[in-house]
């Protein structure tokens, strides 16, 4: 018995060897193929798979765009990437497929990126929604709450019940402050609304975020919002709304349109592009270099990139190019709020004039902006004063109007 | 007309040659399954097949990442041959690594300023005591009152993935971390020492091999060994003999269930430096490790062999997604379909078919 099995084990080893050497082979033959013009290689390493409907998807959309519109660049890219194995995929990259620019698109792989740009100082890394940096290193992120603001000013001029419902993936710094801006929002129209939060512990869980989206309708909810990655809450709203129970959502990341024609208000969308494009355009012309990134850090606001025609990496709607669903135009426009600046205002104009307002580079509004009680009615915000990027950055509190617990 | 049947029926010898022979003839069919499905992707298969041996074994870049992948599912793996020898079919090792990384991180939070001479051997004790009672669990509901250790085992995955979940989004989530939901970074007498150069901490890798070859011995030369393996083969037997079942059943899962949680420790103190959530903390090691320690043939010495190679299939599949630019689902399907057939090849080895007219 223990002479079979050595005998095996032995013979698996050869096997092995036997393979790698069949492989060595035509690997000699390849060698050629690199002495084509110098391009600039950026490789992308997704936590997710493309096809999902989400964040990865719209990276990778990101990153096709760019591919296919500068003849400098080719691209390559890595999907569902677990985060114990990002530091391979990275070294990999860097080393065998000479990539000269690196962009992880996760949180979780922020050591692992941080490592890999003190390893290789010569490479350009970029990465998304983290805060360490490096001479070589820069973030980038795309925030949505400006938009949840704006989603949050229709939610409050839709509700009937006064009662707004939010599913929401994990409690972190990023979607607390989303849920945050959209109750913002929601109680500049309707001051006595509510917002109930429903965690799921989950970025892509269609079973869990029915359950949770139906169980804040059970509650008195008619109108959604949600940060996670998939069209199910949006779906929920329309199957209720068919049903002659009107519930009203907001889509995320992706044009959800088609999912919700009766029943989507708006949403958030995102054109990575746009960010890809401002980063790789300034490698190739020189502008960044391996030495000067420390403090590159794309926030992706509304305000937009100059030097891209003002193109912005975020857009209000449910999908490209329609802020606001014709269907709800009416309702909106009927709905009047007074304003102390702008007077009598429409919720419609209201939502374009903000637009407006966060568009212009010196910001001239925040949803931010004091006085801001939290939760428990604690007044955190002074009247007149701004939270400060790192304050809102790594918020852990809710504001009032928010039912639910921001660590639970 | 009678059509031609095929039976299976039990060998009842098997002549020496046919373990090889049966995996030579499914690892080779494995093959031309996958090659198969590069070529409908459009892929040369043997482009495909290089770059994933060359990925894994074929530069000193991919040993060592197979080496570092290998450690976790070799301590885990040798575990579970003794424990599947003891016919304790513990299918959580999964669970008892997640406790295990539990531990190690709980005894960092509590003595953070030891130095590493002391800390790190906590660490390890933790780490194998957090896996061991987590195995406990199943193994005193199966002793005491008979409920199947295979479920439990399985389900206490999910109770473990909730614990590091709730640690890490809850009390135990740093302080400089920005609101995400990991620990701080351990201090630098918490990491283990890493070959330079390479990312193999080697103080696990030796723990690894140091157990696979305590694991054989016992077997092996050891009466309690022989009880664990007569116990394995045939409990009815075992009782009538004498032997302890109870006593032989909670140690196979102890000591698998330890290991399975040394591993954990590794990760954490060797790879991450911290208590992540779940997913980012394996890729499913502790499952992995079931089908390290059936391609063994339950032989822990050969499990440190197979957690090699599936290490290095894991590395190297990794590569083809890169180069290729295959999608992720490739790289599993090719995985899957190697182990499917390896498996299967194992039913010849005790059963024959026979046409029949």
């Amino acid at each position: 018995m223990q002479k079979n099995l050595f005998r095996l084990t032995l013979l698996m080893a050869v096997f092995a060897l036997i393979l790698t050497a069949c492989g060595q082979a035509p690997a000699a033959q390849t060698g050629g193929e690199s002495a084509q013009a110098e391009k600039l290689k950026a490789c992308f390493i997704y936590v997710g798979p493309i096809g999902d409907i989400g964040w990865t998807n719209a990276h990778d959309v990101g990153r096709r765009y760019v591919d296919e519109k500068y003849d400098w660049l080719e691209t390559a890219y890595a999907e569902s990437v677990p985060e114990s194995d990002s530091e391979r995929f990275i070294d990999r990259f860097v080393v065998e497929e000479k990539c000269k620019v690196v962009f992880t698109t996760s949180f979780g792989f922020m050591d692992a990126t941080l490592a890999a740009a003190q390893k290789y100082p010569d490479n350009f890394f970029f990465h998304v929604s983290g805060y360490k940096r490096a001479p070589n290193m820069g973030t980038l992120m795309a925030d949505f709450y400006q938009l949840y603001y704006l989603n949050g000013l229709m939610a409050g001029a839709l509700t009937k019940s006064g009662k707004v419902g939010y599913v929401a993936a994990h409690p972190i710094p990023e979607l607390i402050r989303h849920i945050n801006a959209f109750t913002r929002g929601v109680r500049e129209v309707n001051p006595n609304a509510t917002v109930e939060v429903n965690w799921i512990f989950a970025w892509y869980d269609p079973a869990k975020a029915r359950e949770a989206a139906e169980a804040l309708i059970a509650k008195g909810v008619d109108v959604l919002a949600f940060t996670e990655d998939t069209a199910t809450v949006v779906q929920v709203a329309e199957e209720y709304t068919a049903k002659g129970q009107p519930v009203y959502s907001f889509g995320h990341y992706s044009p959800m349109a088609q999912f919700g024609p009766k029943s989507l208000v708006s949403g958030q969308l995102v054109d990575w592009g746009v960010l890809y494009e401002d980063i790789l355009t300034k490698i190739h012309l020189g502008i960044y270099t391996t030495k000067n990134l420390e403090n590159v850090d794309y926030w992706g606001l509304l305000s937009g990139y100059p030097n891209l025609g003002g193109r912005a990496a975020v857009e209000l709607g449910g999908k490209f190019g329609e802020p606001i669903n014709p269907v709800f135009e009416a309702d909106l426009k009927a709905r009047k709020v007074n304003d102390p600046v702008l007077g009598e205002i429409s919720v419609y104009d209201l939502v374009f004039k903000r637009i407006e307002q966060m568009k212009d580079p010196a910001v001239l509004f925040d949803p931010f902006t004091g006085p801001i009680n939290d939760q428990d009615g604690n007044l955190k915000v002074k009247a007149g004063q701004r939270l400060s990027y790192f304050e809102v950055t790594t918020i852990n509190w809710f504001v009032e109007g928010v039912i639910g617990k921001a660590n639970p | 007309m009678n059509l031609p049947s095929l039976r299976i029926e039990k060998r009842l010898s098997s002549p020496r040659w046919l373990p090889a022979a049966s995996l030579t003839v499914g690892l080779l069919l494995a093959l031309v399954t996958v090659a198969v499905i590069f070529a409908t992707l459009g892929v040369d298969p043997l482009t495909a097949f290089q770059r994933i041996f060359r990925g894994g074994f074929g530069s000193f870049y991919g040993l060592q990442e197979t080496v570092t992948k290998s450690i976790p599912l070799m301590l885990a793996g040798v575990g579970l041959t003794l424990a599947f020898r003891g016919r304790m079919y513990n299918i959580g090792a999964e669970g008892q690594f997640m406790i295990g990384a539990i531990f190690a991180t709980g005894i960092v939070r509590l003595f953070p300023t030891w130095p590493g001479f002391l800390l790190l051997p906590a660490m390890f004790v933790g780490g194998f005591l957090g896996g061991a009672l987590w195995a406990s669990i199943p193994a005193l509901l199966k002793t005491r009152f008979r409920v199947d250790e295979t479920l439990t085992s399985l389900m206490l995955v999910y109770v473990a993935y909730e614990a590091v979940k709730f640690l890490v989004y809850g009390p135990w989530r740093g302080s400089d971390t920005r609101g995400f939901p990991i620990t701080d970074e351990f201090p630098a007498a918490a990491h283990i020492p890493i070959l330079p150069g390479t990312r193999v901490h080697y103080v696990t890798l030796l723990l690894a091999i140091a157990a696979a070859i305590l694991v054989y011995l016992l077997l092996t030369r050891t009466k309690l060994g022989y009880e664990i393996r007569v116990t394995g083969e045939n409990p009815e037997a075992a009782r009538y003999a004498g032997m302890d079942y109870r006593k032989v059943a909670l140690l196979v899962m102890l000591i698998s269930g330890g290991l399975a949680g040394l591993a954990g420790m590794g990760e954490v103190a060797g790879i991450h430096f911290r208590l992540r959530p779940p997913e980012a903390l394996s890729p499913g090691y502790g499952f992995t490790a079931i089908i390290v320690a059936w391609l063994a043939r339950l032989n822990p010495l050969a499990a440190m062999l197979t957690a090699f190679l599936l290490g290095g299939l894991l590395v190297g599949g990794d590569a083809i997604q890169i180069a290729l630019n295959l999608p992720a689902a490739t790289v599993q399907i090719f995985n899957g379909v190697i182990l499917l057939f390896v498996i299967a090849s194992e039913l010849f080895n005790q059963y024959r078919l026979r046409l029949e007219r």
